[in-house]
């Protein structure tokens, strides 16, 4: 047996070798382009920096111009490592006129020096890159590509806005997966026709390698540039959501985006968001997150409000109970009323409307515990205002007491 | 009681000596020691003097200046050594030096990076430096990943790791990459067969992105003593190494003592077996408080012993907690858990598997029961070597068990005794293996025509051969990876085979849980279906394999009995390499087969008696193997001259004759090669003996028994000559029953006539 049998032997046969794809030797990669009427995109000349802020913690450039973000899509050979290649790299962006789509497709592994090369000047020529799934998948490919075609990769070094992650902030909680397609058929109300599933693509590309029939290549253009458009539609769609947050529909939209600002330190507009969300499905998490956001805030006596509109709508289950309890023992030093919130609690608690037994049974040792630590409190304060009377009675004068020890530190919320 | 006093009472024993056929005592050694060498940074000494360290054992001190003069070094030492110093000054001074050098560590299993890395951290943080020293394996959190490639000075992993989780990710390791200056591997008489020939392979691929990103790396390696730790250092890392091999560190005094179990059946030939014997040993070692390892050779034996054991010392107070069973399967927090007890002293007892055998540090231990012979010398050295460390005298017993090899040398102990211990044999250029790290080097950075692979052969026909398969493609002079696959995710660096079988308890419906794994080639011989599976001791009834999802779900159960699956076997030829016909009138011939491996039945096996309770069949898919083989066919008027059933009890004899002799000759462990005979053979049409070797591609013995097959024959000739027994036992042509009233003879005038 020869080697070239003993490899056959060894790692199987497809049968018929390919025809010998050769390197095309152009000297530059393959470059089209895409033009859409900016009335595909109403709104986006208007998208404003203020309201990019509070999508992300990205870094926002200086001066600020909707025209300025490149959005960028990468289509590969493979789902990451140092083998996968960014065959196809589509770059789009605003004018005045519309919303222009450039792609830059490597026909072959010899064209990629110069597809990188497109990129990096693409790159340079705009201030900030918007991406979906950028922060884990393209960039550090592309990173990985530079790298490894001996480039710089400082092109990359501007501020990036990864839409994945916004999308994940806003629409987990109600849609739970949040890929592209879905977004734009649930959020963007436009699902797309005819195409290509993003995991066939891979397979397409290697077939247009051995076969060179450039029509294999065609669904994989028209999807990038699709995506691509759908990056600028959605960063539209989401800024216009944060601009008008008492337009958006779901309740649960509302209370993520309030969780979402409240994380990026925008706690007055988070606030609005929860009251908004509190008429909603969403009603008891939200009013708990503003009570939470009162209370973070310094704001104990607003916080106390919010437990106390929550009891009397009956919402919440035993958390309104215990966090009032905690309000009236360490804030209003009022321990008769806080055991008497943690009583109600126990008895709530052993309804047992709560699913997970395990977590009632922690939640029934905490309120036991507290119970007990209120008791002792009140009969050591009964015993001290004995001892006071019986001392002030024996003429002895009157010592202030500031004994009370403030516990607030050591809580924790359930 | 301590070592010494029980070692003397037992000596006093009749009845227990009249089953010990050596009593050798190797007296204690002092240390040897050298300055600190002049190249060693300045802030090293003063850490090192507050550990009590005022000098170097003489093998540090030489392997330091070696590394400093620009050598790779191998360093041959036993266990307790000090060998960790021979790395971590070389690589600490270069650290202190340069704050941008790098290194990165191999260890063989996760648990043994776990523990070099506290000892390393001890010493960066007395002397106050940033050094910083992170483990990269399969434990590490997402999180903390990034700071790992990052700023990580030393990175410890193993190397599976590297293979599937560094390299083919290399551009988010640059740091690493262009500043690497040292690559430690430790253990390396680990990385013998299939998984030194893969690691060997891996670091062609490393040094292969070191040259890209130009660095280069220098070596250091160490071994515990095997016959070849030069030779084999310098197939795994394809250059010349430095060998140093002369040991200064101190150990006290040893016992070894032989005890081969009594004979119970005279006219059979049959011993009392090893497991029961073992039993009691290390039961008087438990009850008189002596902390002791036992190893044994199989997973089940670990269990049934760990059982034994447990029942013991079993009381309300949860004293059986001091019995322990280890072995691969268990998880990681287990595993730390146990050996955290075997050095605070809590646990007494622990049965092994080779598990152990690894420096993993569980400290100190007074005692050793070896349950049967470990296959060879060097890890029966290894596995001894847990008894014992610098100062206090220990005691080793090896149990023989009525397998032919254990006979073999619980009978001559000076074979075991001055015997060089075995050749770590790899084969990097397995084509299986080497295939398989082309396809990842290639997926790692392109191959350039005229590219070459470490020292591999014959890369000009592998591209052109993956280009035509599509897996890569050539387009200006390279070879690019041009398949959608992740191809590290194909191959597993333990084993021929991809995937390991998980192991999932469903005994609560509420909460399935995984308690262990275990590799493809093993899973159909121990998670069939209605195998009893043992883990800690506890039963388990396998109720459903998923041969395809790689899944065991099993329950537990209190049965009085466990299950010991068969194994069939068929041979087909691929390929003669070379042939050879013997004037005598036969053919000897060496070259490639695949062998087809079938489990059909299992037997129930009780407790304590050993007796066959019942069988049960088993219907699960075959599993193939390539491998390389060499075979013997026999004359052909002298099979006309025999009786078949005559002739089928000689090739018994003879086959079971050369799975004694080839592995003390090949130097290799008895489960690397396998010896079977056919009496019509699908390989040659002729009554054949076969050896092959055990592993998918072969390690090259085969080759070596080809080169060596005359002296095969003759030393199977004299071992059967020189046995005392009437016409057959374990220890030459296998027992009477077996191989019938003529096999013996039969067998001697087989290889009379095949050595004519």
């Amino acid at each position: 047996m020869n080697l070239r049998d003993k490899l056959r032997a060894v790692g199987g046969s497809s049968g018929g070798g390919k025809p010998r794809s050769r390197e095309t030797g152009n000297g530059d990669c393959r470059h089209l382009a895409v033009f859409r009427p900016m009335s595909e995109f109403p709104g986006a000349m208007e998208v404003r920096r203020e309201t990019l802020a509070r999508l992300s913690a990205a870094e926002l450039p200086e001066s600020f111009d909707p025209r300025r973000i490149l959005y960028l899509d990468t289509e590969t050979t493979g789902l990451g490592g140092s083998g996968t290649v960014a065959f196809l790299v589509g770059m789009g962006y605003l004018t005045d006129g519309g919303f222009e789509v450039h792609q830059f497709l490597m026909r072959d592994y010899d064209e990629e020096p110069f597809l990188l090369r497109h990129v990096e000047a693409g790159l340079n020529r705009f201030d900030m890159i918007c991406t979906f799934n950028g922060a884990t998948f393209d960039l550090p490919l592309l990173e990985g590509r530079f790298l490894m075609n001996r480039m710089g990769r400082d092109s990359l070094q501007r501020p990036h806005l990864d839409l994945l992650q916004v999308a994940r902030r806003l629409w987990k909680l109600r849609l739970g997966r949040c890929n592209l397609g879905r977004l734009e058929e649930v959020i963007l109300g436009n699902p797309r026709e005819n195409d290509l599933p993003g995991s066939e693509v891979p397979q397409r590309y290697f077939a247009y390698l051995k076969t060179r029939q450039e029509s294999l290549l065609q669904d994989i253009l028209d999807h990038n540039a699709q995506d691509i458009a759908s990056l600028c539609v959605l960063l539209t769609h989401m800024a216009e959501m944060y601009e008008h947050p008492e337009r958006i529909r779901f309740s649960e939209d509302v209370y993520s985006m309030g969780r979402a600002l409240e994380r990026f330190h925008y706690p007055e507009e988070a606030r609005r968001c929860y009251r908004l969300a509190s008429r909603g499905r969403t009603g008891s998490l939200a009013s708990a997150a503003l009570a939470h956001s009162y209370r973070r805030g310094g704001e104990r006596a607003e916080a106390a409000r919010v437990w106390e509109e929550m009891i009397a709508a009956r919402r919440g289950g035993v958390l309104p109970y215990i966090e009032l309890a905690k309000y009236q023992e360490h804030t209003m030093r009022n321990p008769a009323e806080a055991l008497r919130l943690t009583e109600k609690a126990l008895a709530l608690s052993s309804e047992a409307t709560l699913r997970d037994s395990g977590t009632v049974q922690e939640i029934k040792n905490e309120l036991q515990y507290r119970r007990r630590r209120l008791i002792r409190k009140m009969e050591a304060a009964d015993r001290k205002a004995r001892e006071a009377e019986a001392a002030a009675a024996s003429g002895e004068g009157e010592r202030k007491s500031n004994g009370i020890r403030n516990d607030v530190q050591g809580e924790q919320g359930l | 009681m301590n070592v010494t006093q029980l070692a003397d009472r037992l000596r006093q024993d009749p009845k227990f000596m009249e089953n010990v056929t050596r009593w050798e005592v190797i007296p204690p050694r002092p240390a040897r020691t050298a300055d600190f060498p002049a190249c060693l940074d300045e802030r090293l000494k003063p850490v090192l003097a507050q550990r009590g360290i005022h000098a170097l054992y003489t093998h540090q001190a030489r392997s330091v200046e070696a590394t400093n003069r620009g050598e790779d070094v191998t360093v041959v030492t036993p266990t307790a050594s000090g060998k960790t110093m021979c790395y971590n000054l070389p690589v600490l001074s270069a650290i202190l030096n340069n704050p941008d050098a790098r290194a990165l560590y191999l260890f063989p299993t996760k648990a043994l990076s776990a523990d070099q890395v506290s000892e390393l951290y001890e010493i960066i943080e007395a002397m106050g430096v940033d050094i910083k020293t992170y483990t990269y394996d399969g434990d590490t959190p997402a999180a903390a990943r990034k700071a790992v490639r990052q700023a990580g000075h030393i990175v410890v992993t193993n190397p599976d790791m590297l293979h599937s989780g560094i390299l083919p990710h290399h551009t988010k390791w640059v740091k690493l990459f262009e500043n690497l200056r040292y690559i430690v591997i430790d253990e390396i008489h680990s990385y013998r067969g299939v998984f030194g020939s893969n690691l060997a392979n891996v670091l062609r691929r490393l040094l292969r992105l070191c040259e890209f990103y130009g660095s280069h790396p220098q070596f250091i390696l160490c071994s515990a003593t095997i016959a070849n730790p030069k030779e084999l250092a310098e197939t795994l890392i394809g250059r010349p190494v430095t060998l140093i091999d002369d040991n200064g560190a101190p150990m006290g005094e040893r016992h070894f003592v032989f005890y081969n179990p009594p004979v119970v059946n005279r006219q059979l030939g049959i011993r009392k077996g090893a497991i029961p014997v073992t039993r009691s040993i290390s039961g008087m070692l438990l009850k008189n408080g002596i902390q002791a390892i036992t190893f044994a050779r199989s997973r089940l034996t670990v269990e049934v012993l760990t059982r034994y054991l447990k029942d013991m010392v079993r009381d309300p107070l949860g004293n059986a907690g001091r019995v322990r069973g280890y072995r691969g399967g268990y998880l990681p927090t287990e595993r730390r858990e146990i050996e955290r007890g075997l050095r605070a002293g809590q646990v007494d007892a622990v049965v092994s598997t080779n598990a152990l055998e690894l420096g993993i540090d569980i400290g100190g231990l007074d005692a050793c029961v070896l349950c049967g012979y470990p296959g060879t010398i060097a890890s029966a050295w290894q596995q001894a070597g847990r008894a014992g460390r610098r100062q206090s005298a220990s005691i080793v017993f090896f149990v023989a068990s009525s397998a032919a090899i254990d006979q073999y040398i619980v009978t001559h102990p000076d074979y075991f005794l001055h015997q060089s211990p075995e050749n770590a044999l790899l084969n990097p250029d397995n084509l299986y293996i080497l295939m398989s790290h082309v396809k990842c080097a290639a997926f790692e950075l392109p191959f350039e025509e005229g590219d070459g692979f470490g020292n591999a052969p014959g890369m000009e026909e592998m591209l052109d051969y993956l280009d035509g398969e599509n897996i890569v493609h050539r387009a200006d002079g390279k070879y690019h990876w041009s398949a959608e696959d992740f191809p590290a995710s194909e191959i597993s660096l333990r084993s021929a085979a991809a995937e390991n079988f998980i192991i999932i308890d469903i005994t609560d419906p509420a909460r399935h849980r995984v308690v262990g794994e275990m590799d493809r080639f093993t899973a159909p011989m121990l998670l069939h279906e209605n195998a009893i599976y043992m883990h800690e001791g506890r039963q388990f009834q396998v109720e459903k394999l998923d041969f395809d999802a790689c899944k065991a779900f099993i329950r537990a159960v209190d049965t009085g009995y466990y299950t010991d699956a068969d194994l069939n076997i068929n041979l087909s030829l691929l390929d003669v390499e070379k042939e050879e016909t013997v004037p005598r009138g036969y053919r000897t011939a060496e070259g490639e087969i695949k062998v087809t491996a079938l489990v059909t039945m299992f037997k129930k096996i009780r407790f304590d008696t050993h007796e066959t309770l019942g069988f049960g069949h088993v219907r699960l898919p075959e599993t193939d193997m390539h491998t390389t083989a060499m075979w013997w066919t026999l004359p052909p008027d002298l099979v006309a001259s025999l009786p078949s059933d005559t002739l089928k009890n000689g090739m018994m004899g003879v086959a079971n004759l050369l799975r004694i002799v080839c592995p003390l000759y090949l130097m290799c462990s008895p489960q690397d090669i396998a010896v079977v005979y056919q009496v019509k053979s699908p390989i040659t049409g002729e009554p054949t003996l076969i050896l092959y070797d055990n592993c998918p591609g072969g390690i090259g013995l085969s080759q070596k028994a080809f080169g060596m097959r005359e002296m095969l024959m003759e030393k199977a000739l004299q071992v059967v000559r020189d046995c005392g027994c009437e016409s057959g036992c374990p220890s030459c042509v296998g027992p009477v029953g077996e191989i019938g009233e003529d096999g013996k003879k039969t067998a001697m005038y087989l290889l009379k006539e095949l050595l004519k």
